[in-house]
């Protein structure tokens, strides 16, 4: 039973023991190279993702009574949460000095946070999983100490994200008031009606979730965790992260708290779109590129919050698919930037980029191929993205959200070329120099640029991939 | 597999060339004319193929694509669809062949551009599955967007935005008109579109929302004000293509999509598009006349000519007693017409606008005079092309234009005789701008220094005069290769709206 129970969570014990070796060898080898280091974590994250990939094939249970669940669904988005995790890791093995090995621990710890959060089927370890992750995340952005903006940021990051957790966790509370459980499956069974408490508690779940995903009207830490942390922290903050919340608001509204669907899809909906107006309008006005990337994901993340609130397989998986297609494309967006930033130049601003196009034009080409597939310009990932969310809303009668949402990326389109307006139009005397050399990073960031073209040629498999997990998950629940 | 290849070969090796061609401008210049004349000799290949009797689709390709949303890879050509190709293999090569006259910086991804906007072009009017239709209609924007913002004038930047946002705005309506199509019908392919039962409100909506995408293309008057600062800001190579092809694009897209999908919407709104269209053809004439920069009377001309391919679309409709079969064959096979000459006599005098601006550096009619003196050759050529555009028998633009002015005589005479002035407004200001031009005296110092044409801009331009009277003379074969098709769709579109 205990062994039954352990090779349930394998991908998490993995990670747990890759923390504390890190630990050991960290503490104890004084002369360890960072090199080292990094392999070690590489390893882990590997081997985690191996297990996981076996882990398929244990049917669906219940562990630990009932405060984990171990099926397809939550497996499936460890597997993606881990993925991701590999990538970051790879695209911020740049610069080695100003960067401490701590960070790439406490990205170890959120990861942790992430796959707890995948498979936490009790309101406890919702919360656990939940705040080792966000723990991590302020520790990740105030770790670049020497800049007064990351100490800044981090600040800012700790308050509001200390306030969205009491507000989730008062949420929490109320649904436990209201039926007398915290299991999710107990929940879900329970018979509740849509009163007055459970909107309070659902409205106040939601604004943790939101606060989370980085979604207006909480979307107020994204901008500056981005430009205050250094782009190690940056890149994981946009990514992994936004898996862990997905997981998030699948399991407690999707599955436990479904009777209410009518009540929260027009919160999130409110929400989603929000962000998309907001988000765009105000990335419009940015100059320093980690702003811009921030705001346009608020707008991204819009995409996918609007067609969760559909609330059927087609627009969860829509909604799913944009995620999977959004991170991709931060990767490789953040990657790009960390490549032409060095050490005395940490912050990228438009006018930075002028004449690239000669200087890097690899990079330059493949930050094309990243921004106009953030604009949603086929044959890059970011068109199938929003269309499968346009097809969704269309489908289900809310033409009029599928075009605002479609206004809305034509005016963000703006944004995105100037991009490619100041790498390929404009001409410098002081290009930034390009030191050309090919390292683990840059394979990456190119990796997951043609990756943007490649799955854009044939989008087949994260369609079918998404449809797959969405509707094994609403079945089986 | 034909058409594949024609569309694959150019990107390909349009992707090849920017990956080595940095350090080997010649290399790459000799590659890309290789490929797009490789492209061309297969088009021709495809044309001895091409059964202009047979009726319905030819080299046809189907292979799945996207599996869930019933998405295909499929394409084919019918007689509406194969000329615009052929005009798009024809056309590339001789910009490629004029891209070294003037000094460019990264000569290799200048190449590479057009390679791939071939492709994709070729795409555009070979893909038969709506989706990927739009697939390769939008990501034409990307290699036009980076000519125009490289190599481009002054005002590049300005112009490149304006052009990519308005074609951007206007193609996502077409998109959600697509996926409502899809949700009604539960298939992406085009034909399966015709076959659909709307109501009038939803084909009025779905008339619209194409419309909005294609009239931005065309450009119809009010939406065409990205196209002067565009033309004027290329290079001359972008403004060939975005005159002799990307505007076609519009007026296929009203052929293969609105007519056939939304007949009765098509019918019910023809006066709108008519007033439309003889607005484009007198004011916008007008507007041509008061220009004092070339390029920029060129690009209104080119909207005026224009409105002769979506008055021959939509005029006869106007009168359901009269209308019929032929005068709607007449009027489409003047509006296809229009567009196969539009692309070759406007292409042919940017290129000569091109020319003139190596040497002189100005766009100004006022900086010109005499250019005759110095430039004879040239001059004749310049001067044979401006014939064309003002319509004179016995070259290309006399067909299309007459055709579409014949169609609405049977219709309606008064509309054949307001767009019948463009005879005289066309003439007006294609000719005054000559006479500005080309003969007069010598006013600025520089056109002393002039060199006549060289042999890789004369040959160029000959090739496009001989096709430019070829068809002005001898429009049969062209009109044979179209016939079927165009009598197809005729029937077709009269069953839908029950005339």
């Amino acid at each position: 039973m205990t062994f039954h129970i352990i090779g349930s969570i394998l991908p998490e014990v993995t990670i747990a023991i890759a923390i504390c070796v890190v630990i050991l060898v960290n503490s104890l080898i004084r002369s360890v190279s960072a090199a080292f280091i990094h392999s070690m974590i590489l390893f882990f994250l590997s081997v985690a993702l191996f297990l996981s990939f076996v882990s398929l094939e244990i049917p669906n249970s219940n562990i630990f009574n009932g405060h984990y669940v171990i099926d397809s669904f939550g497996t499936n988005l460890k597997i993606i949460a881990l993925i991701a995790s590999i990538l970051v890791h790879l695209a911020s093995l740049k610069s080695k000095n100003n960067i401490k090995n701590e960070i790439f621990l406490i990205q170890l710890f959120a990861t942790l946070g992430v796959l707890i959060l995948c498979s936490a089927h009790n309101l406890l370890t919702v919360y656990l999983g939940l705040e080792t992750l966000t723990l991590s995340m302020y520790g990740m952005v105030a770790s670049n100490r020497n800049s007064i903006e990351a100490t800044e940021s981090a600040m800012k990051f700790f308050i509001l994200g200390a306030i969205a957790s009491a507000i989730f966790l008062y949420g929490l509370s109320i649904v436990y008031g209201v039926t007398g459980t915290l299991s999710l499956e107990l929940i879900k069974e329970s018979n509740l009606l849509d009163g007055l408490e459970m909107r309070i508690a659902v409205a106040f779940i939601a604004c943790g979730v939101i606060f989370k995903f980085g979604a207006f009207p909480f979307h107020s830490w994204v901008p500056d965790s981005y430009q205050g942390s250094n782009t190690t922290a940056a890149i994981y903050i946009s990514s992994v992260p936004k898996i862990g919340a997905f997981a998030l608001i699948s399991r407690l509204f999707l599955d436990s708290l479904n009777v209410m669907s009518e009540f929260w899809s027009i919160l999130i909906l409110s929400a989603g779109l929000l962000s998309i107006i907001i988000g765009n309008l105000i990335a419009l006005m940015q100059i320093n590129l980690r702003r811009m990337l921030a705001y346009s994901a608020i707008g991204h993340i819009g995409f996918v919050l609007l067609s969760f609130s559909i609330v059927n397989d087609g627009g969860i998986s829509a909604s799913m698919t944009y995620l999977l297609m959004y991170i991709l494309m931060t990767i490789s967006a953040f990657a790009l930037i960390e490549s032409i930033s060095s050490e005395d130049h940490q912050h990228i601003e438009l006018s930075d980029l002028k004449g690239l196009n000669n200087s890097h034009p690899l990079i330059a080409f493949m930050l094309l191929f990243c921004m106009f597939s953030m604009v949603g310009i086929p044959p890059f990932i970011g068109f199938y993205a929003k269309w499968i969310v346009l097809s969704e809303l269309v489908n289900n009668g809310m033409l009029w959200f599928a075009i605002v949402g479609i206004i809305m990326s034509v005016i963000a389109a703006y944004y995105y070329l100037r991009v490619v307006w100041f790498m390929y139009f404009e001409k410098t005397d002081q290009p930034i120099e390009n030191k050309g050399m090919m390292n683990t990073h840059s394979i990456t960031s190119i990796f997951v640029s043609v990756m943007l073209l490649l799955i854009g040629l044939y989008p087949n498999p994260i369609i079918d991939y998404t449809r797959i997990i969405i509707s094994s998950f609403l079945l089986i629940d | 597999m034909i058409l594949d290849l024609m569309i694959w070969a150019p990107i390909i090796s349009g992707l090849i060339i920017l990956m080595i061609g940095k350090n080997y401008g010649s290399l790459s210049y000799s590659l890309s004319i290789f490929s797009s004349s490789l492209v061309f000799v297969i088009s021709l290949y495809a044309l001895s193929m091409y059964d202009s009797s047979q009726t319905g689709i030819q080299f046809e390709l189907i292979t799945s694509w996207i599996e869930r949303f019933d998405i295909n890879y499929h394409l084919g050509v019918d007689g509406i669809s194969f000329p615009l190709i052929l005009l798009t293999t024809f056309i590339t090569p001789i910009v490629l062949l004029t891209s070294r006259t003037s000094e460019k910086s990264n000569l290799h991804q200048y190449l590479a551009s057009f390679l791939i906007l071939e492709g994709l072009m070729i795409g555009v009017f070979s893909a038969l599955d709506a989706f990927l239709f739009y697939v390769f209609w939008e990501a034409m924007l990307i290699p036009m967007f980076i000519i125009i913002g490289i190599w481009g004038g002054k005002n590049r930047v300005y112009a490149t935005i304006k052009f990519f946002l308005y074609t951007f705005l206007g193609s996502v309506f077409m998109l959600i008109a697509i996926i409502y199509l899809y949700i009604q019908t539960g298939s992406y392919s085009i034909f399966d579109f015709y076959n659909i039962d709307l109501s009038r409100t939803e084909q009025i909506l779905i008339f619209l929302a194409f419309l909005f995408a294609f009239a931005v293309k065309i450009p119809m008057w009010p939406v065409h004000t990205w196209l002067p600062d565009a033309h004027v800001e290329a290079p001359t190579g972008g403004s060939v293509i975005l005159a002799a092809i990307l505007l076609k694009m519009g007026g296929y897209g009203l052929l293969r999509f609105s007519l056939p999908i939304t007949p009765n919407a098509s019918s019910e709104l023809s006066m709108v598009m008519v007033v439309l269209s003889l607005i484009a053809i007198i004011y916008i004439g007008m507007v041509a006349l008061s220009q004092t920069d070339m390029k920029k009377l060129i690009a209104y001309s080119s909207v005026a000519h224009m409105g002769f391919v979506t008055l021959g679309t939509f005029v006869v409709f106007l009168d359901h007693e009269i209308a019929s079969l032929e005068i709607m064959n007449l009027a489409i096979s003047g509006a296809m017409i229009q567009m196969i000459s539009h692309g070759l006599i406007s292409g042919a005098l940017f290129l000569c606008i091109g020319v003139m601006y190596d040497r002189v550096h100005s766009r100004e009619i006022d900086d010109y005079g005499g250019v005759a003196l110095m430039m004879p050759r040239f001059a004749g050529l310049m001067v044979f092309f401006a014939l064309a555009n003002a319509a004179l028998p016995g070259t290309s633009g006399f067909v299309g234009e007459v055709l579409v002015i014949l169609a609405s005589l049977k219709v309606n005479f008064w509309i054949a005789l307001l767009s019948g002035t463009t005879l005289v407004i066309g003439a007006a200001y294609t000719l005054w701008m000559i006479k500005r031009v080309i003969f007069g005296d010598v006013t600025n110092e520089k056109i002393n220094d002039i060199q006549d044409v060289s042999a890789i801009e004369l040959i160029p331009l000959m090739i496009l005069a001989i096709m430019v009277l070829a068809m002005g003379v001898y429009p049969e074969p062209l009109m044979n290769l179209m016939y079927v098709s165009i009598n197809d769709l005729s029937k077709l579109v009269f069953l839908g709206a029950g005339i």
